[in-house]
């Protein structure tokens, strides 16, 4: 479960030439409230810009929030962000993987640092690499493997701690249709093992295929939240496409 | 600890498996020091020997038969003889000659009557080789003209030497040579390190940045302090390593190379003994630390390579002014200069190798650069904490 209530950010941006400068406060998240509730799937959309990564980092424990406040899977991420993390499991398209260090390095070393016994964390290494047919490259180094290579081995290192709360920022982008449905099943196996999951993308089928429910943020506030079948029902374009960028252009 | 362990294993993995970091941190500086000083000894040996093989041209007026015959008794000397002064600055331009000597008219008249006579010498400042020959050769010349008068005038050699000068030395091979050559350690030290920190700094920094890891890095469960400490511990070690690669080929190149003359290799090998190096060591753990320190918190807002390396470039001055002052005479390691950082260091390993380091200073100077480490490794934990710079 997260619940976000009034979740705020600023950046200060120091403008200006010589030694005349101006700082300037922009709040890139403003006053953010959601809720996602375990075995759902939760859609954070928006234009690039919009928030999202922001929203989505500081429910991560990356940054902290200038106000307001989340709860995450029952701990306030004001109270530690160590403990957020390790019941977190943070996939977006800036976390990039070690390009020297091979699968089985990368996911043993975030095994450790998420604590996880020796035997446990042998065995959902195997059955990450078997269910994402990570094997047959585990001993490649990073930097050698294609962008569908690396996706997979991310998605696998996301999961490693089978965390109860998943967050995807555009899991599939730039995967070609195989890969990608291997991941769409995964998001679907935590939905099915009651994980809360976040997932953001552009892509529309890929949410009319997961999302049970839905926000959609522009320059930093929320716009709209529901669930999925009440945005289909609200719907006044032909398709989700048209009717998200209606929706961006209203507000 | 256990998860520091695990960041630096990580960090130190990733980086052992770069070839650049290879070659500059392990290879580069265990081969600097043999071939520097296998190098520079060749190369002046080959210098030597081709200025000895070298003939040199010399104009000459008026000269008499005596020098003329000295000057030919080196079959390398070649010689014109000129009836007057010609323009010897265009002669010498062109290289038709090297250098001129030009003797007054009258000249062995005027060495017949015991007088004081003059001689005008052209030649280009420049051509050490031909200007020494010509310096070794007016010198014999004038020392046999004065062999000559004295025997004229009938005075004993000895009679013109009213003392002679008897030094005894006192100090220790070990002391001389360590306070001449002390200063100049630090400096393949100091500047090895900051390579090695400063590469490495960049790239666990700002390459992770680059790379599109460091994101990756921070949704981790450690503290932003750990991940900090991990890195700076491992950019000091890449640091360390090489200086301490240093300090072997060092001591492996005086072991090989033949032409080091024994009373200096004793002193080196005197000077270099174990519990010099450990003492020049432990300086070196708490300086690479301070040094990975300043070097991350430099770094840390800069988001490429490039970036990098134009912010922490220019604190290379800060290491080269204290290092030019530690070798000037007149500065000495004492309670005024031990608390200098790098000045500390380019004054006490000069001590520590002459064998004369003040313990009490020594100390101050060990806890002055943990200091300094703790407040740098600080420093670059509050810029790796500053949200608007790591995750730039």
């Amino acid at each position: 479960m997260i619940q976000l209530n009034q979740l705020t950010k600023s950046f200060t941006t120091k403008t200006g030439k010589g030694l005349k400068k101006e700082i300037q406060t922009v709040n890139a998240v403003n006053q953010v409230s959601f809720e996602c509730k375990p075995g759902r799937i939760f859609s954070l959309l928006g234009a690039n810009g919009a928030g999202k990564t922001t929203t989505l980092r500081m429910i991560a424990g990356i940054i902290n929030p200038t106000s307001g406040s989340a709860i995450v899977d029952g701990v306030d991420i004001s109270q530690g962000n160590d403990e957020v993390k390790k019941r977190i499991g943070f996939l977006t398209g800036s976390t990039g993987l070690y390009e020297r260090l091979n699968p089985d390095e990368t996911l043993d070393f975030f095994g450790k640092l998420y604590q996880l016994p020796a035997a446990e964390l042998k065995e959902r290494k195997e059955y990450l690499f078997e269910k994402l047919g990570i094997n047959e490259f585990r001993k490649k180094r990073m930097g050698q493997m294609s962008t569908g290579m690396k996706q997979k081995v991310s998605i696998a290192r996301t999961l490693i701690h089978n965390p109860e709360v998943l967050i995807f920022d555009e899991p599939t982008s730039g995967l070609d249709v195989i890969t990608a449905e291997s991941i769409i099943d995964l998001i679907r196996e935590s939905k099915a093992n009651n994980k809360t999951v976040i997932f953001s993308s552009h892509i529309m089928s890929e949410v009319d295929l997961l999302c049970d429910d839905l926000a959609i943020i522009n320059k930093g506030s929320i716009i709209y939240n529901d669930t999925f079948d009440n945005f289909k029902n609200d719907m006044k374009a032909p398709n989700l496409t048209q009717e998200f960028i209606n929706r961006v252009k209203e507000a | 600890m256990t998860t520091l362990f695990i960041i630096i294993k990580k960090e130190l993995t990733e980086l052992l498996r770069d070839k650049k970091t290879i070659i500059n941190s392990i290879v580069l500086p265990t081969l600097l020091m043999p071939i520097l000083m296998f190098g520079a000894m060749k190369v002046m040996d080959m210098v030597q020997k081709s200025n000895e093989a070298k003939s040199i041209h010399i104009g000459l007026v008026n000269a008499p038969e005596n020098f003329m015959k000295l000057v030919k008794s080196d079959s390398l000397n070649t010689v014109t003889n000129y009836n007057q002064p010609v323009d010897f600055k265009k002669l010498i331009d062109e290289e038709t000659i090297q250098t001129a000597i030009v003797f007054p008219k009258g000249f062995e008249t005027q060495m017949d009557s015991l007088e004081s006579s003059t001689l005008q010498i052209y030649r280009n400042g420049t051509k050490d080789n031909v200007n020494g020959r010509v310096s070794k050769i007016m010198k014999t010349y004038a020392a046999t003209l004065k062999e000559q008068r004295m025997a004229q005038l009938h005075i004993a050699p000895e009679k013109l030497i009213p003392f002679h000068e008897n030094y005894v030395e006192i100090g220790e091979q070990k002391e001389l040579i360590g306070k001449r050559m002390g200063g100049f350690i630090p400096y393949i030290f100091i500047l090895t390190m900051w390579g090695g920190c400063l590469l490495a700094g960049i790239d666990l920094v700002t390459g992770e940045k680059e790379r599109k890891t460091i994101e990756t890095t921070l949704s981790l469960p450690v503290s932003k302090f750990k991940i900090l400490f991990g890195k700076a511990v491992v950019a000091s070690l890449l640091g360390f390593i090489p200086a301490l690669l240093n300090l072997v080929g060092l001591i492996v190149g005086l072991k090989l190379i033949d032409n080091i003359p024994d009373t200096f290799k004793l002193a080196i090998n005197e000077m270099l003994n174990v519990q010099s190096v450990t003492m020049i060591l432990l300086l070196l753990i708490p300086f690479s630390l301070f040094l990975s320190g300043l070097i991350i918190a430099l770094v840390a807002g800069a988001s490429t390579f490039k970036e990098a390396q134009s912010k922490a470039s220019p604190i290379i001055m800060l290491l080269l002014i204290p290092l030019v002052l530690a070798l000037m005479p007149g500065i000495e390691f004492s309670w005024a200069t031990v608390f200098i950082p790098v000045l500390n260091i380019g004054l006490g390993v000069k001590e520590i190798m002459a064998g004369t380091i003040n313990i009490p200073q020594y100390i101050a100077m060990l806890v002055s650069l943990i200091i300094f480490a703790v407040a740098a490794i600080y420093f670059s934990y509050k810029k790796f904490s500053d949200e608007n710079a790591i995750l730039k």
